[in-house]
């Protein structure tokens, strides 16, 4: 029986995604250089530093949200399970499934707060039925923490409701697909502190099922919600370290300016 | 870490707490060579103000706890910061310690003099000096490996402070042989071996401020076994 300090620790040493030697370039400007990270299995993530550093630089390549962005270039290997996702056989549309994805503000559908659940699952073709998808719908907005507020509107616009709630539905949203890993973009800071914290207990939950990685320019919330922490600076990775390691113990000087909040 | 917080009202606070314990320190080692002084010239004055200074030192450690409670609550600091917090915490508690025992001292020197004029109190005098002189350099050393963050000092102090065990042992076994030839030696001879026993236990406490500015500025405790000569529970049956 492991205690509550054993548990709040990674789980396991299983890679979901590897990116190795990752370059990204806009146009002349080279925007990040050698980056290799590992995102592991039933892990949070976060990734910290700087504006401009390149954290949601990084963030966007592993869902290849880049690709919509002209000039970009991305060089490198990301592997997701094993699998290179710039291979030209992958469609972005299929890997979206796999690796989901949160916005800094809520960006709900202009639909029902059901067929906003529901629209990854019908578009992918999740549910061989209308029993099965209202199934989808329920369990995922269970694990997003949000059923019990919702259950009896869900013909409701998802816009009517509240930003924490908007929020959670949009991670509703990014789980029905069933992802592997999900990314979440500064997924608090249009939150009130009570809504930030039903995320962030959502976050710790939802590291049950998936790979969460969290970009965010508060580093008390990476340091309340992830295990693993990575510190980008300039477009270099300079530290990656288990969370608690990062924030007592930092290996590079520039990590321990910027999380005491110094000149680095 | 030399830089500068961008909100600079968090480096006053570090600075302050800090501060603090440095003031902490010199009344502690003021209180040490006061009382040892009081003891050897049987100053029941020095004494008493020893005594009462002790709560300077008390309401000192209780200020410093406040503001690094404070500074946690409000500041939430991070990497060496913490450590900066975490140690400030254990070196007051340790010179509040050392501070008791200097009182302690302090009160003993009374119940000697009441005694009246014994020659093993004098005879024990001078080794106390010694001791007490080499206890003071070592705390003062600590201190000053605190200030300077020097490691190779701290790593210093933690190594002399079997010198201080090995006076203590001499100390022990020289009480003994009086208490053996005259059993009216034993009430005096019992508070002299507290006193030394006190001095060998404020070695100690240098020893542990000595540790913290390791952990402090490396991040590590010490985790090496330090020598230690302090072994009156090994010696032989006489």
């Amino acid at each position: 029986m492991k205690d509550h300090l054993e548990r709040r620790m990674t789980t396991t040493d299983l890679n979901r995604m590897t990116a190795r030697n990752v370059q990204v370039y806009y146009g002349q400007n080279h925007a990040l250089k050698d980056v290799d990270v590992d995102i592991l299995d039933k892990t949070v993530t976060a990734f910290i530093g700087p504006s401009g550093c390149g954290k949601s630089t990084f963030l966007r390549c592993l869902n290849r949200m880049n690709d919509t962005i002209q000039g970009a270039r991305v060089e490198g290997q990301i592997l997701l399970e094993g699998e290179d996702i710039y291979d030209r056989r992958v469609d972005p549309v299929q890997l979206r499934a796999k690796v989901g994805m949160v916005f800094q503000k809520p960006n709900p559908f202009p639909k029902s707060v059901y067929d906003n659940v529901a629209y990854g699952p019908r578009i992918h073709g999740l549910a061989r039925s209308k029993a099965e998808l209202d199934q989808i719908v329920e369990s995922s907005l269970r694990r997003a923490a949000l059923w019990n507020e919702v259950k009896d509107r869900l013909a409701a616009p998802g816009t009517g409701l509240s930003g924490g709630q908007q929020q959670r539905l949009c991670i509703a949203r990014a789980v029905a697909t069933n992802p592997e890993v999900l990314l979440m973009d500064e997924p608090c800071s249009a939150l009130d502190p009570i809504a930030t914290a039903q995320v962030e207990e959502l976050i710790d939950e939802l590291r049950a099922n998936f790979s969460v990685v969290i970009v965010t320019h508060s580093m008390q919330q990476a340091a309340r919600v992830s295990q693993k922490t990575a510190f980008f600076h300039l477009g270099h990775l300079v530290e990656y370290g288990d969370t608690t390691q990062i924030f007592t113990k930092p290996r590079d000087p520039r990590t321990e300016a910027y999380i005491t909040g110094r000149i680095g | 870490m030399s830089e500068n917080h961008i909100l600079r009202a968090f480096d006053r606070d570090l600075d302050a707490i800090q501060g603090l314990v440095m003031k902490m320190g010199g009344l502690v080692e003021t209180a040490i060579t006061d009382a040892a002084h009081a003891l050897e010239a049987g100053d029941l004055d020095e004494a008493e103000r020893v005594r009462k200074a002790d709560r300077d030192i008390d309401v000192l450690e209780y200020r410093i706890n406040e503001e690094a409670a404070r500074v946690i609550a409000l500041r939430a600091p991070t990497a060496g910061d913490l450590r900066v917090v975490l140690s400030v915490m254990k070196i007051a508690s340790a010179l509040e310690r050392v501070g008791d025992y200097a009182k302690n001292m302090a009160k003993r020197t009374q119940a000697l003099v009441e005694l009246g004029h014994t020659p093993v109190v004098a005879q024990a005098g001078a080794s106390l000096r010694r001791m007490t002189r080499a206890v003071t350099e070592l705390l003062s050393d600590a201190l000053d490996s605190y200030a300077a963050r020097d490691v190779a000092l701290a790593q210093d102090v933690r190594i002399r402070d079997q010198e201080i065990d090995q006076m203590y042992n001499a100390l022990f076994r020289e009480f003994l042989t009086h208490m053996l030839e005259d059993p009216r030696n034993i009430t005096p001879c019992i508070h002299l071996h507290f006193i030394a026993k006190n001095i060998e236990r404020m070695g100690d406490h240098a020893t542990a401020i000595a540790e913290q500015v390791v952990y402090l500025t490396t991040g590590e405790v010490p985790d090496d076994p330090r020598p230690k000569a302090e072994n009156v529970a090994n010696l032989p049956k006489s």
